[in-house]
């Protein structure tokens, strides 16, 4: 037999469910097997109360839970928001066989379905096992946790020789973290190895995957039409399908294929406001119009809710000349989305609409807002934030404030080419295409002398002159990945001198925000397992 | 006044065979607790409960099959392959056939082979399975036995019964397109159901095939799904 847990003694878990007799059951079910930490819920809002404040081995919870979040959006929210980890074990409740939850992204599935009426004995058999395929899992995810990617993967080697019964699951597993770091050579050596052994539709679309990642979007395509004809239920592959298509400007094939994902697959905020911007892009305002206040209907209680579609559909109210109805439906973003980033878009959105119609003075409004509200600093604006706030800036006669907004993007991307495109786009759309060159090598100047100052300084020995030196880098450009890693860098050199807790507290965090930037970067990699060795 | 669009029946179909197999599912569970806290000795009734589960039972995996082949045919089935351990499939037939096989005083034995894996669509083959057992339950004298093997690189899962086998007409080949005798009370759906299932599984150019044999180790029927 299989290896199975039976004893539920040392868990905590938690009941979710509308219906106090069945939360009821359920918590008794869980008691008669050993469990003694059993917390309960009765809908969305109490459950993510306690998750947020505690760590469950299990959670049962009930699809439908009424008005509110259902449990598909509760797992959502706890994955997104990491209240939960890879150890926990998720079993959905549901009243029938496949819900539209079932089609969710695989980060987002629960490690099972139980269908009601719940037979006690098949719980037990389901979690035990789920339990047990976890604890095999447990020094991967170890590994995982510290975002140590590439150690991950040599432990799923390992696993994958030790245990059979895992193996495929461990294959898949592999094939994620490769993909996620940019391995894509040997993600697409693993795809095909399993390949080669059976049509798995995994690695039949992780095939695909890996050819539009290198840019062979026609043979990306043709994989994915044949993995529909096979198994035409797979939502994941008509998303792809609909990326390839649209690279190759088959815009109305891929709006159909699209749709039928969404058809599939309908409560997927990001998957509707995708199908609103593809139906713009073919010029069908009203189709789009229904696709985003569809997306920002199914994200209500969603924590996959998108401010693209209220942006989205701004805009084409602007287009028809309801600014007001627009900038009503912009208000009400700071309230919907904690993201700073998303308010200074808002904000940039609606001082356009307001400029394209005309309305000078508000667009001059909306402008001085924004850029009063750009200098506090607990406003981090991302870069899709600091163009469209350029814009507005450009526009409305702030050139000073845009050019500032514009050199930072640059300052903290400057390897980042289709990023640096839109750059010199915005300075063009100005009408200021050279002074933008200009300014553009400037700020990519300044990176450079900044990053290497550090740099320098630690090569002649004056280590203390060097970290101080990179901090104050790493504070002018925080998303900067190399100045980030050589900042790393240089703190290791001052600890392997002289040890000191608080700098190689800060050391650490620095180099996680790099990995966490380019996930698995070797040399971040490196530097991680340096300074985890130093004691 | 625009006419109101006649809805779809066939949706009407599915969404009430749905609704139906949840008071079903409702049904037969509250029946399986009942069975299990009582027994032939201190309950007269005890025999006829029986029958109302392979009853219920029998309706129900009718009506599951019915909307899964809805659902297959309108392509919203998510057909979901993956690595199935044989112990653990037996061990969920073990569970949720065991209240209908103590009742009916049947013996259910398994046989595979340590560590056998297989890649199939778990919760589909068991709506197969589940149909066989069954079945099997109203035609074996007494034992079952449900065997898997790899034979000539496909899986084989067998479901043998010692009754009478299957009568001649319905024996063959997996090629006669339905197995109907309405004096048998076999409407063909099962079988139907479970050539559609065996079909949709695909490997490197082979699909899988439904047989129908008498004989066996048990010397009755005997149910075999070939899945590559």
């Amino acid at each position: 037999m299989a290896d199975q847990i039976s004893d539920f003694s040392q868990y905590r878990a938690l009941v979710v469910d509308d219906f106090a007799a069945m939360r009821s059951m359920l918590a008794e079910m869980l008691r008669s097997y050993g469990a003694r930490n059993i917390d309960m819920a009765a809908n969305g809002k109490e459950a993510c109360g306690h998750l947020s404040v505690r760590q469950y081995d299990i959670v049962l919870c009930d699809f439908n839970l009424g008005a509110g979040k259902n449990g598909q959006q509760i797992l959502e929210e706890a994955k997104v928001r990491n209240w939960i980890g890879p150890m926990c074990a998720w079993i959905m409740i549901t009243a029938e066989q496949t819900p539209d939850s079932v089609h969710g992204a695989v980060e987002y599935q629960p490690d099972g379905y139980l269908i009601k009426p719940v037979n006690a004995a098949l719980l037990f058999q389901r979690l035990g096992r789920i339990l047990a395929r976890k604890s095999a899992f447990a020094e991967i995810n170890t590994k995982l946790k510290r975002n140590d990617y590439r150690g991950a993967i040599a432990m799923c080697d390992v696993k994958i020789e030790q245990e059979k019964s895992n193996a495929s699951e461990l294959l898949r597993w592999k094939s994620q973290m490769l993909m996620s770091i940019g391995e894509i050579e040997q993600a697409r050596e693993l795809f095909e190895k399993v390949l080669n052994e059976r049509d798995v539709a995994w690695a039949r679309v992780g095939l695909a995957e890996v050819r539009q990642r290198e840019g062979d979007f026609e043979g990306s395509c043709k994989l994915l039409r044949q993995v529909i004809a096979d198994l035409p239920a797979h939502v994941k592959a008509y998303d792809l399908l609909a990326q390839g298509l649209e690279k190759l400007g088959l815009l109305e094939e891929a709006r159909a294929t699209l749709e039928n994902a969404a058809r599939l697959s309908p409560n997927s905020p990001v998957r509707q406001k995708n199908m609103g911007e593809l139906a713009l892009r073919c010029g069908d305002v009203e189709t789009a119009e229904a696709a985003f206040r569809k997306s920002m209907a199914v994200g209500e209680n969603s924590v996959l809710k998108t401010p693209d579609s209220y942006i989205g559909l701004a805009r084409i109210m602007g287009n028809r000349q309801q600014t007001e109805e627009a900038s009503r439906l912009l208000n009400k973003l700071p309230q919907t989305f904690e993201d700073t980033a998303v308010h200074i878009r808002a904000k940039a959105v609606e001082g356009m609409i307001y400029q394209k119609n005309g309305q000078d003075k508000e667009a001059e409004r909306v402008a001085a807002d924004l850029s009063g509200m750009m200098k506090n600093a607990a406003m981090h604006a991302d870069s899709a934030a600091s163009l469209e706030a350029a814009e507005l800036f450009f526009s409305t006669g702030r050139k000073d404030d845009a050019v500032a907004l514009l050199s930072d993007v640059v300052r903290n991307n400057p390897e980042d080419q289709a990023l640096m495109g839109k750059v010199s786009q915005a300075y063009s759309n100005a009408g200021l295409t050279e002074e933008g060159q200009i300014w553009m090598k400037q700020a990519r100047d300044d990176a450079t002398a900044q990053m290497n100052e550090g740099v320098l300084l630690a090569r002649d020995g004056k280590l203390p002159e060097a970290v101080a030196s990179m901090r104050r880098a790493v504070a002018a450009m925080p998303s900067n990945v190399r100045v980030l890693l050589n900042c790393g860098h240089v703190m290791l050199l001052s600890l392997q001198k002289r040890n000191d807790p608080a700098l190689k507290r800060e050391a650490l965090e620095v180099l996680l925000t790099a990995n966490s930037l380019l996930p698995g970067d070797k040399r971040c990699t490196r530097l991680l397992n340096q300074l985890e060795a130093m004691d | 006044m625009q006419p109101t669009a006649k809805p779809d029946l066939t949706t009407f179909l599915a969404s009430s065979a749905h609704d139906m197999k949840n008071s079903l599912g409702m049904l037969s569970g509250l029946l399986e607790k009942f069975l299990d806290v009582h027994s032939e000795s201190d309950f007269s009734g005890y025999k006829d409960l029986a029958s109302m589960l392979y009853e219920t039972r029998r309706i129900n995996n009718d009506l599951m099959h019915l909307l899964t082949l809805y659902k297959l045919d309108h392509k919203l089935y998510p057909f979901h392959p993956g690595c199935v351990s044989l112990a653990d499939f037996f061990e969920d037939l073990q569970v949720q056939n065991a209240s209908l096989l103590i009742s009916r005083g049947i013996e259910l034995a398994f046989r595979a082979e340590d560590d056998l894996i297989w890649y199939f669509d778990e919760d589909l083959i068991l709506g197969v399975i589940n149909h066989a057992v069954n079945n099997a339950s109203n035609y074996t004298q007494n034992r079952i036995l449900i065997a898997a093997e790899v034979v000539d690189g496909m899986l084989e899962i067998r479901v043998e019964d010692n009754g009478q086998g299957y009568p001649a007409f319905m024996l063959d080949n997996g090629h006669s397109p339905l197995g109907v005798d309405f004096n048998r009370g076999s409407t063909g759906l099962g079988l139907h159901f479970t050539r559609t299932v065996a079909a949709l599984h695909k490997n490197k150019g082979r699909s899988g095939r439904l047989l129908l044999q008498n004989g066996g180790s048990l010397g009755g029927g005997v149910f075999i799904i070939q899945l590559p």
